[in-house]
């Protein structure tokens, strides 16, 4: 017993020694001698792991979830239920077909706010599906994803601002290819080098842009660009902006997925695989390694660069906001918790890791509106659930490294990437 | 003030903030030789080095009153066994059991103990910056000897003169010792170095370890010359210190203080050419043009691949 737990218990004493003072104690200048001191604030601690406790909670549920799959064997006996067994086929491919009238008829029933959260989780669905071209599918690491969306966005800002006509469905391919040309001159240098100078070139990118546009006069500086409402989605045959937005963002979606699952069935997605898998194997028997990463990257970058075009066009506002690191980092994320390799899974972390914060903050609203989960749900949890939106970034961190861990393939992960991630 | 003298004031600075990045590209470059990966989390624990600093000093005020020295060498030595403490978790929770895993895995895990780190500095210390106890800095920062018609500040010999010792010690230490043949033995061949009784696992903390130890005293150096101690400190400077890493060739620890030096002068000249927001882009520019014309960075050796 005691040599089982010996090594968790040190950890957790190590980790406890490693964020004492962070956590229980407060930095206090003393602006009179120019010092600083520290007082005792448990209080803050305790708060700390209060606002966490929805977490624990979670973390407690999952691993009883574990335990009893553990116990009982109830996700095998899931699987092979007939219902489910025989009818896997037909919702592994072809699904999003059947998907696609529902979804689109979905514009003339939701509410604008409704339209609004939705038409965001398809932005982030595409720039999910571009970056996992290069992250999942060729194994190459890009940091600074956000950048070419930044430049998708910027472009459209301000060739519209240029000219007096250009509106997005102009826009929209024109950055496409643009955006493809960046990547394309970008990875030039970098992809003919193995290993990880791709992040970092891309990170530096993503860095300069923003830093280039928050300081330039034409782009506006800091405070941004408002777009001409000619140019933005705008009220069309009796359907208002909102619900043009919605449908076109879905549109291009599925045209992405189509295009991207043809292409990773075709030979030039074996050879991203091949890629992937081993490089050097790959070269050898006669995959043109460049040539595909440089294919690889340039696509992610050309539909980041139209996923800009859409945002810019949905939210008729730019700033340098939109391509800050946070938001490669987030874009990652939803790659690497949806599973690497896997479109479907993209799409899936980019509505989870989107969709889950939103209506985090929402939770503490209905909890009050309705009298039935008031009286359910005690208080000291629903304020829990205010702060939770800081603690975003706090749990995105632990979800990485707990993925990484635990389920490198992500929650739907492709088959193949398993046997690969997982230590040999 | 004649402008030769500004100009030369400038490069100083660019030096005195080079030093201050070859300190931090080390443990990245150190820790690439020895592993093959990238160690995102090294810039958050750089900025954990900064915190634990003004920390130390605050507990040591309150408990036994202001001394200078005294504090601000033991506050340097907890932040250096602070950051040291953070690169060992590090490694054993992101780093270890992923070893033989695809290199995404431990980089991606890695980048999510960096974003922890910084979100967890964010919510419980301060959301703002901080500045660095300046009872403690000033005998540092407004002291200078005047040295051929430009003043040098006390913490920029500090630095300095640090970086030189700590510079020729890891030299000795990696070329001179028994731990510096294991630790290039392990870069070599990890399962051959197992074999003839090199402790690999201990090697590999031992490199974090020791990377972080020296990200700490750069980051004490910096939160004094700065006076800002912020939560994203280590995301800045440890991507100018990769790119130092990158410039000079990565896993060359010579190559990693070149890169660095060209880094803090290009950052010291676009400031005074055009002003400190354009050092982002201007260190952009340099390490694309390196890539286009050295691809594998001044320093680096061209390597076999290996399938």
């Amino acid at each position: 017993m005691s040599s089982r737990w010996r090594p968790y218990l040190l950890g957790i004493l190590g980790l406890a020694i490693l964020t004492f003072p962070f956590l229980w104690l407060q930095l206090r200048p003393d602006f009179t001698e120019n010092t600083m001191t520290v007082t005792w604030a448990p209080w803050h601690a305790l708060q700390f792991f209060g606002n966490l406790s929805p977490i624990f909670l979670l973390a407690l549920l999952i691993w009883a979830g574990n335990w009893s799959n553990r116990r009982f064997g109830w996700s095998r006996a899931l699987a092979q239920t007939p219902a489910f067994e025989k009818t896997a086929h037909l919702w592994q491919g072809y699904w999003a077909w059947a998907a696609m009238p529902l979804v689109l008829s979905g514009a003339f029933f939701m509410s604008a706010s409704g339209l609004n959260m939705f038409t965001n989780v398809g932005i982030y669905m595409l720039l999910a599906l571009g970056l996992n071209i290069t992250v999942g599918m060729t194994g190459l690491l890009v940091l600074g994803y956000a950048g070419f969306y930044g430049f998708g966005a910027y472009f459209f800002a301000l060739a519209q601002g240029y000219f007096s006509f250009f509106p997005w469905w102009l826009a929209g391919p024109l950055a496409f290819f643009l955006g493809g040309g960046v990547g394309y001159l970008l990875g030039l240098p970098c992809l003919r080098l193995r290993g990880d100078y791709l992040a970092i070139v891309t990170l530096g990118f993503a860095e300069a842009f923003r830093v280039l546009i928050g300081n330039l006069d034409i782009t506006g500086g800091q405070k941004g660009i408002i777009l001409h409402t000619s140019a933005t989605f705008h009220g069309f045959a009796g359907m208002r902006g909102g619900q043009i937005a919605f449908i076109v963002t879905a549109l291009v979606l599925f045209l992405a997925v189509f295009l991207i699952q043809r292409l990773y069935h075709s030979p030039v997605g074996r050879a991203w695989i091949a890629i992937r898998e081993n490089e050097v194997a790959a070269a050898s028997v006669g995959v043109p390694v460049v040539q595909m990463k440089l294919l690889a990257f340039s696509l992610s970058a050309a539909i980041a660069a139209a996923a800009g075009v859409i945002y810019g066009a949905m939210d008729g506002f730019i700033s340098p906001e939109v391509c800050t690191f946070q938001q490669s980092i987030m874009v990652l994320a939803m790659v690497i918790l949806g599973g690497l390799g896997n479109s479907y899974g993209a799409m899936l972390g980019a509505a989870l890791l989107y969709l889950v914060p939103e209506y985090l903050q929402l939770l503490p609203s209905t909890i009050q509106n309705s009298t039935a989960l008031s009286a359910i749900v005690p208080p000291f949890l629903s304020g829990a659930f205010q702060h939770l939106s800081d603690y975003r970034w706090l749990l995105f961190g632990m979800v990485m490294v707990i993925m990484m861990l635990y389920r490198p393939q992500g929650l739907l992960g492709s088959r193949r990437i398993k046997t690969e991630m997982r230590a040999s | 003030m004649s402008s030769g003298s500004t100009l030369t004031e400038i490069l100083i600075n660019g030096v005195s903030r080079g030093a201050v990045y070859a300190l931090v590209a080390l443990g990245y470059t150190m820790v690439y030789g020895v592993l093959g990966m990238i160690n995102f989390a090294h810039g958050e624990v750089f900025m954990i080095g900064m915190f634990a600093c003004v920390y130390a000093i605050g507990i040591f005020s309150v408990a036994w009153g202001n001394h200078v020295l005294l504090n601000l060498g033991l506050g340097l030595l907890v932040a250096m066994i602070f950051s040291a403490g953070y690169g060992y978790a590090n490694e054993r929770i992101a780093y270890r059991r992923l070893r033989k895993a695809h290199a995404l895995a431990p980089l991606t895990s890695a980048i999510g103990i960096s974003t922890f780190l910084q979100y967890f500095i964010f919510l419980t210390v301060s959301k703002q910056n901080v500045g660095f106890p300046r009872y403690y800095s000033d005998m540092l920062t407004s002291n200078h000897i005047h040295l051929g018609g430009v003043d040098i500040t006390y913490l920029q010999i500090a630095i300095l003169g640090l970086t030189i010792v700590i510079m020729t010690g890891l030299f000795y230490l990696i070329h001179f010792t028994r731990f510096g043949i294991a630790l290039r033995a392990t870069a070599q061949d990890q399962l051959m170095a197992s074999l003839v009784g090199i402790p690999v696992d201990r090697i590999i903390a031992f490199t974090f370890i020791l990377g972080s130890a020296l990200a700490a005293i750069a980051g004490v150096m910096v939160s004094m010359y700065d006076n800002v101690l912020v939560f994203d400190a280590g995301y800045r400077v440890g991507l100018k210190a990769f790119t130092a890493a990158i410039l000079g060739g990565i896993g060359n620890i010579p190559g990693a203080v070149l890169g660095a030096m060209i880094l803090g002068l290009t950052e010291a000249l676009t400031t005074l050419g055009f002003g400190s927001e354009w050092n982002d882009v201007s260190t952009f520019a340099v390490l694309m043009l390196v890539l286009l014309l050295r691809p594998r960075g001044l320093l680096g050796e061209r390597v076999a691949d290996k399938v």
